[in-house]
């Protein structure tokens, strides 16, 4: 230390003896350091925490560090003769971490020469800690409200959506201050029975069902939940909207619904098919009691028809409920058209129905032949049926079937000129368990059908109007389809 | 012991007719036959029957829209009807089914209901007791 530092600092002694016990009792670290960092003096409260530091150097005692730290607000007020600040982590002498704001000035003799610099720290430990607990609850909050399973909105009373989840921003088309009703809905005015401005001007959260409609147009079924933010005062300023996504178990709920529905038919189908064994048991008996050959017999043919309608319904029960992929060989529609004409060939001379084909006997398939047995099967049976259930006089009936190769699809088709089908009926075709044929329909053969051509990747449409015949349109690809594809079905239009 | 009375059954199930038919015959009644509610509406004008037998869920005619025309003609509203069905309420008994139809305000309730399988005995005891000949369950 210089000489001339030395004598400023026996003035600066008796200026801190002019202040008297102040500069003690401050509740800051205050110290006063030479141009080398060394303290000069220091407050109680600095001796207290620090230790006794009197001719030690500021960062050794602060910091434990073995040189002065980088841009060092002392050196600084030194250098330029201003006050200074910054934040610093110091150590106390036990170690402890305390956060301060650093406040440096200058301290001049008469002629304005810097003899001296003060360092003032206020301890803002507890204020930082606070920071940080209050900086890692936002961010908590934050990444609740984005990565929350749902779309959730924060809107002023214009229903302007002033804050977004990130879900939201993902899905939607969105843009800060925009309208809820247009991003939700594409909407030019508000919906009819806003929650959220029936939640603004109660209080009251509520609750309802909606249907909102993504960026990419897709509608997503929603539970709406709306609750009012207040301030402080209680007064409401904004209000948020939870939208749950709960398109998937709608969907799931309409399959169980028509599972349920698919059950009732069946279990519709087997109390009819009961009947008639019973009918036919009672007709038997009646017979026997009576010694009648012709009551045996009618009894006899009703049991027998009707065990014959129980096999082919829990037949197509297990085709239905069968999970297996379809095995994929080399199979001639053509040759199973045969097959299957043999096979109506006597029902079709007894009722005086002409069976026709066109086939192209070169086209193969890559498919399960029973499926495509069944396929044929059904549709051929179904034409029969058609034209039987009408009463044409002098009509010639006709089942036509063509297979026929299209670019890389085969086309089947399915021709009757019977009795037709009305929009409804058309309608409830390949979905729902449905029979026009009484005691003759399981209700399943198209359902059937249905599966058949969506495991192979095809489709099947239906034309038809009452009294003009129906055409079923069947398209398979000759390729296996790729692995994922989503098999459709399409519904034809009424002639 | 049926005095002669006459039946209608209305079912599309041939097998059901045959066997409501031949169950109604051997007890002594006179049995008609209907396939749906058009063929029905057309044998209760040629031939009024003392009671029907009427099949609810017939596919192509309704056999509601047949039972509700009936009801509403001042001829034929006092045919007592059974309705005979294999459509039964949610736990599929008889009871939740007829309270299904009772709450249906569109229709008037049946006079009896009938759940499929068909009990032989609980028809006739019905049919009995409609027709007013005694031995009513």
């Amino acid at each position: 230390m210089s000489e001339n530092a030395l004598v400023s600092a026996a003035k600066l002694r008796a200026v801190e003896q002019a202040c008297g016990r102040l500069f003690d009792e401050v509740p800051y670290y205050i110290s006063i350091q030479d141009r080398e960092f060394r303290i000069l003096t220091a407050n109680r409260k600095t001796w207290e925490d620090f230790g006794d530091c009197l001719g030690e150097f500021c960062y050794r005692v602060y910091k434990g560090r073995s040189a002065p730290c980088p841009e060092c607000p002392v050196a600084r007020t030194f250098a330029d003769g201003c006050e200074h600040s910054s934040q610093e982590k110091i150590f106390d002498r036990r170690g402890l971490p305390r956060d301060v704001l650093v406040n440096t000035r200058p301290l001049r003799d008469p002629s304005g020469q810097v003899l001296a610099a003060m360092e003032l720290f206020t301890d803002v430990t507890v204020q930082k800690e606070l920071e940080h607990r209050l900086h890692d609850s936002l961010t908590r909050f934050q990444n609740l409200f984005d990565l929350a399973p749902c779309f959730i909105s924060v809107q002023d009373r214009e229903l302007r959506v002033i804050e977004a989840n990130r879900r939201l921003m993902e899905n939607f088309s969105w843009r800060l201050g925009g309208r809820c009703y247009q991003i939700y809905k594409g909407r030019s005015e508000p919906c009819p029975q806003c929650l959220v401005a029936q939640t603004f001007q109660d209080g009251k959260p509520r609750c309802g069902e909606d249907v909102l409609v993504d960026r990419s147009g897709r509608s997503v079924q929603v539970v709406v939940h709306t609750a009012a933010i207040r301030d402080p005062r209680g007064q409401i300023t904004g209000v948020m909207e939870l939208c749950d996504d709960v398109s998937e178990i709608r969907a799931l709920e309409d399959k169980l619904a028509s599972l349920g529905r698919l059950v009732g038919g069946i279990a519709h189908s087997v109390k009819n098919v009961l009947e008639g064994l019973r009918g036919g048991l009672y007709i038997g008996n009646l017979g026997f009691r009576d010694n009648k050959p012709e009551d045996i017999r009618a009894g006899w043919e009703m049991v027998e028809r009707n065990v014959a309608r129980l096999s082919r319904l829990i037949m197509d029960m297990l085709y239905c409920a069968r999970e297996a992929s379809p095995r994929r060989l080399p199979v001639s529609p053509a040759a199973v058209l045969q097959e299957v004409f043999a096979l109506y060939a006597e029902r079709a001379r007894q009722t005086g129905i002409s069976l026709e084909a066109e086939a192209d006997s070169e086209l193969t398939l890559l498919a399960e032949p029973r499926d495509i047995h069944s396929l044929l099967s059904n549709l051929v049976g179904n034409a029969i049926d058609a034209c039987c259930s009408e009463e044409g006089e002098g009509k010639s009936y006709r089942v036509k079937v063509r297979v026929a190769r299209q670019d890389e699809q085969a086309v089947i088709q399915v021709e009757d000129n019977g009795v037709g089908m009305d929009e409804e009926t058309r309608s409830k075709l390949f979905t729902k368990f449905f029979s026009t044929k009484g005691p003759f329909g399981t209700g399943l053969g198209l359902l059937v059908a249905h599966k058949v051509v969506t495991e192979h990747g095809g489709t099947i449409s239906a034309q038809s109007s009452p009294g003009q015949g129906s055409v079923f349109t069947v398209r398979l690809p000759l390729q296996s389809p790729v692995a994922g594809a989503a098999p459709t079905a399409t519904r034809g239009t009424t002639q | 012991m049926s005095d002669g009375k006459k039946i209608l059954v209305v079912d599309d199930e041939p097998d059901v007719c045959t066997y409501l038919s031949r169950l109604f015959e051997d007890h002594g009644y006179a049995v008609r036959c209907a396939a749906d509610g058009e063929q029905a509406l057309e044998a209760v004008r040629l031939d009024k029957p003392d009671l029907i037998t009427l099949d609810l869920s017939m596919p192509h005619t309704s056999g509601v829209r047949f039972y509700r025309e009936i009801k509403a003609h001042s001829d034929f509203s006092s045919i007592p009807v059974i309705f005979v069905t294999g459509v039964t309420g949610p736990t599929g008994s008889p009871a939740d089914t007829e309270r299904f139809y009772a709450s249906r305000r569109q229709i008037p309730p049946p006079d009896a209901f009938v759940a499929k399988p068909i009990d032989p005995e609980e028809m006739l005891g019905l049919v009995r007791r409609l027709l007013g000949q005694g031995g009513s369950q």
